[in-house]
């Protein structure tokens, strides 16, 4: 079976600094991948590069086997959902607009959008904060805003970016849960995270990301071994400190 | 503070900027050093020089759009200083750069005008000299913290895009007041009485003069300062609503699926994970619920449309712009009728025109990274909708004013409307364009700091291409204007004709540059930094950084500094504004303007020279 996300040799180097060097990673299709490692590891790299918005230096990215650079990648951006970390919106827009006019863009009918968007919005709990620009949203909402977009034209492949940074633990929960029911029907979920009981709760799998590389990848099971994935983490990318505790003397007095 | 300062301006001392600072610095120097020539040959006009001074400080920021926030107050929030200190810390920071050390030099023309009254005068100017500088400085942060606190509505965003473009307008044309005056050549009374003048009165005067004039600059500087405090308290403590809350529940959505239908099934929804079926993998196009009938699609351009009228009807960054655009036409064009002539009121809705041009340009630069939704839409087509929303929003006022002030005046009609159909063609085709291709990375909205208008970080290339646009948008109604000055009503055809052409073609080109390199641009929005292209793998990083001051700032000789005093000297309009020829000696102005053309000419065949060069090397076709 073709993979939902393949990511082969992906390189990409700002000046001295090689950010992701020569990755490859195959997301399996009805896979719930999370992608763990520290901050600067080169997950928002790896990710921007897989569905199309940042060029590599190298290598290529295929969502279902269709090159994501090719002919701008128009049929592989039919299949995806992306939420970007980060990055803003339409912001002078209410949520409903953002969604509207989203849906619009994508081509889809307008009693489709309107009916798509009211859902999404009353599942995120955005409905309440129906007169309120997307500019004056909270973190939170900035992030459900996203994951609507990403899910309003029915993606097969969802790439999340920090998905639950900043969101409060009622709406993870709603979060979570509409995941979990999307791979259920055969969608492919991958996600970023540095929380690790987060993946470990959510995911089939999981690849750890270090200095732009893949140091281990496989289902939860296999990376995480015997102990936790949080301690298995820590041995693969904190090599040399033999996580030895380095307290703050002066703190504790 | 200071020192924080000195490092990240160290730090963004690179490529465009350094070149735009270098530049801005000898114009800056230059004209300093004319203010203390003038100091010498003219102690007269001396406090006129000084309130022109203190004008551009207050105004210059909120032209460029806020000013130098180098360290914003919210930086230091969490360090818990009491107002008035992170006000004097943020104030002597704000003493580091280089306006403050230009204006500086251009204040040791108080020595000089100490010295002629004696020793103990020169002695006078040294306090006087950093009291005037403090006052330059404060004020011009005050403006900005008061324009923060009234452009943070809607309601507030109106009238100071209006005075801010009356203002400006009435900088651009301000020889009409000496000769409405009747006082050509002198200078009212009332100027030397300004604040800016104090320090010039300080050091003419006797001892007991002397003394107020200090006390007083003192004084004005103590207030300002606490001022300025008070507003930054209000300005970190306040909750930064940066839009207007829309009124009414606007949208087409929210129109078809009234809330009364939508609370039901919202509430059976939550309960199952099958009714995300309507966003999940397993549905590929109608969702449950809807059965059979999908509706129907709009274009791509409509949706776009909606968008972007929303946009500017809430945007407080744009509703200024366009305010500010309209006011500096009607203001510009009617400030001769203080003379008595109401010739130039035709023009007032096509300055509008240019104006809004102008001030619209970095359309994609002001959105910030939401270019990446557009990325990810597959074959979005994102510019038409975006030159028929400018259209829709600049057009009815453009035309409703040249319409009604050329019937007024009885005008040139054939030339008005020749122009009228080619700037706004032009315009709605240059606005993408030079969006597109001269892209300038803003701030994004949701974390613009306390002062609305600052919408970018690098504001030397955005003035820059607010003059680029400016120049180019006249020069796409020459062609059809030449016409209409030669032939007449032929002129409004071919206004017509280039006009479309140019939303067209222009349009055209910009989509496609988006749909090439929106990856690129993409990161340029998002990091602030041009991509290290393999566009130009070989340009050394010199020449890099001339072919930018050439292509940035060429505009500048070329036409304010050159074409444009040429005009003025021609019409012998006397209006002198900063045009740096015509505060010359006057066998020196003809040269100046010469040199100052070819300088324009030069920098822009050096910027093209250079990249011809390098367009051989084969690794510029693949960012291309």
């Amino acid at each position: 079976m073709t993979a939902a996300l393949d990511l082969a040799g992906l390189t990409k180097v700002y000046g001295a600094k090689t950010a992701v060097d020569h990755l490859d990673l195959a997301i399996p299709q009805g896979s719930f991948y999370g992608l763990v490692g520290q901050n600067g590891a080169g997950k928002t790299t790896t990710l921007s590069m897989g569905v199309g918005l940042l060029r590599p230096d190298g290598g290529t990215a295929r969502i279902f086997d269709i090159d994501v650079w090719a002919d701008s990648g128009r049929r592989a951006k039919e299949l995806v959902g992306v939420l970007p970390d980060g990055l803003a919106m339409p912001e002078r827009l209410t949520g409903r607009e953002v969604l509207t006019y989203l849906g619009l863009l994508r081509g889809l009918p307008e009693r489709v959008v309107a009916e798509r968007a009211e859902e999404l919005l009353a599942l995120l709990e955005l409905d309440a904060a129906e007169n309120t620009l997307v500019v004056e949203y909270s973190t939170g909402m900035r992030k459900k805003i996203g994951l609507a977009t990403a899910l309003l034209h029915a993606p097969r492949l969802l790439v999340l970016d920090e998905p639950f940074e900043a969101v409060d633990p009622v709406s993870a929960a709603t979060i979570k849960e509409i995941l979990r029911g999307f791979v259920a029907g055969g969608g492919s979920v991958v996600l970023s995270s540095h929380v690790m009981a987060l993946v470990e709760q959510l995911c089939d799998h999981v690849a750890v990301i270090d200095k732009g590389r893949v140091v281990a990848h496989g289902t939860l099971a296999e990376v995480s071994g015997a102990g936790s994935l949080e301690k298995r983490f820590v041995e693969l990318v904190a090599a040399g400190d033999g996580g030895a505790a380095k307290g703050l003397s002066w703190l504790s007095s | 503070m200071a020192r924080m300062k000195i490092a990240v301006l160290r730090h963004s001392m690179t490529g465009r900027r350094a070149g735009f600072v270098a530049i801005g610095g000898i114009l800056g120097a230059a004209l300093a050093v004319g203010t203390i020539v003038l100091a010498v040959s003219a102690p007269a006009l001396l406090p006129a020089a000084y309130a022109g001074w203190m004008l551009g400080w207050i105004l210059g920021p909120v032209f460029a759009g806020g000013g130098d926030e180098t360290l914003r107050p919210e930086y230091f929030t969490l360090v818990g200083l009491p107002p008035r200190r992170q006000a004097t810390g943020l104030l002597v920071s704000a003493f580091v750069g280089v306006a403050p050390v230009v204006s500086l030099l251009a204040l040791v023309g108080l020595v000089v005008e100490g010295a002629r009254h004696g020793a103990g005068a020169a002695l006078v100017a040294l306090p006087a000299v950093a009291l005037q500088l403090a006052v330059f400085v404060l004020l011009s942060k005050v403006a900005v913290a008061v324009l923060g606190i009234v452009l943070r509505s809607r309601l507030g965003a109106v009238p100071a895009g209006l005075i801010n473009g009356t203002l400006l307008a009435a900088l651009g044309q301000v020889w009409v007041f000496p000769v409405a005056f009747g006082a050509n050549g002198g200078m009212p009374e009332f100027i030397r009485y300004l604040p800016s003048g104090w320090g010039v009165l300080a050091v003419q005067g006797e001892p007991g003069q002397a003394v107020t004039a200090l006390a007083a600059l003192a004084l004005l500087v103590a207030l300002l300062l606490a001022a300025w405090a008070a507003l930054l308290t209000r300005r970190t403590t306040a909750t930064n609503r940066s839009g207007g809350r829309p009124g009414r529940r606007p949208g087409r959505a929210a129109d078809q699926a009234p809330r009364a239908g939508a609370r039901p099934a919202s509430d059976g929804s939550t309960g199952s994970t099958g009714s995300v079926g309507s966003a999940g993998p397993t549905d590929s196009g109608s969702p449950a619920g809807s059965a059979g009938s999908a509706g129907r699609t709009v274009p791509q351009s409509r949706a776009v449309l909606g968008k972007e009228l929303r946009t500017w009807s809430r945007d407080l960054v744009r509703i200024h712009q366009l305010s500010f655009a309209l006011a500096y036409g009607l203001a510009f064009a009617a400030a001769p009728l203080l003379v008595g002539w109401p010739g130039m009121l035709p023009w007032a809705g096509l300055i509008f025109i240019v104006m809004a041009a102008g001030m619209s340009a970095n359309l994609y630069g002001s959105d910030g990274t939401a270019l990446w939704l557009t990325i990810m839409t597959p074959g979005a087509e994102d510019v038409r909708g975006r030159q028929l929303a400018w259209l829709l929003i600049v057009g009815p006022p453009a035309v409703v004013l040249t319409v009604v002030l050329t019937a007024a005046v009885d005008g040139p009609w054939p030339m008005i409307l020749t122009l009228l159909a080619a700037l706004l063609g032009g315009g709605a085709g240059l606005v993408p364009l030079v969006s597109a291709y001269g892209l300038v990375p803003g701030i994004d909205p949701h974390r613009r700091s306390g002062n609305p208008l600052r919408a970018t970080e690098d504001e030397g290339s955005a003035t820059g291409q607010v003059y680029v646009v400016l120049a180019l948008c006249a020069l796409t109604a020459a062609p059809a204007g030449l016409i209409a000055w030669r032939y007449g009503w032929p002129g409004v055809i071919a206004g017509l004709v280039t006009g479309v052409l140019c939303a067209w073609g222009f349009g055209l080109l910009a989509q496609r540059r988006l749909t090439a390199q929106g990856p690129e641009l993409l990161e340029l929005l998002r990091t602030g930094r041009r991509p290290a292209t393999k566009a130009r793998p070989d340009l050394p990083r010199r020449e890099q950084i001339i072919s930018g001051v050439c292509w940035g700032f060429g505009a500048i000789p070329l036409f304010p500094q050159g074409v444009v005093p040429a005009i003025t000297k021609l019409n012998g309009s006397g209006t002198r504004s900063w045009f740096l020829a015509l505060y010359l000696p006057e066998w020196l102005q003809w040269p100046t303007i010469v040199f100052m053309i070819s300088l324009g000419l030069a920098m822009y065949g050096a910027g093209l020279w250079i990249w011809l060069r390098h367009r051989r090397h084969p690794g510029l076709a693949t960012a291309a």
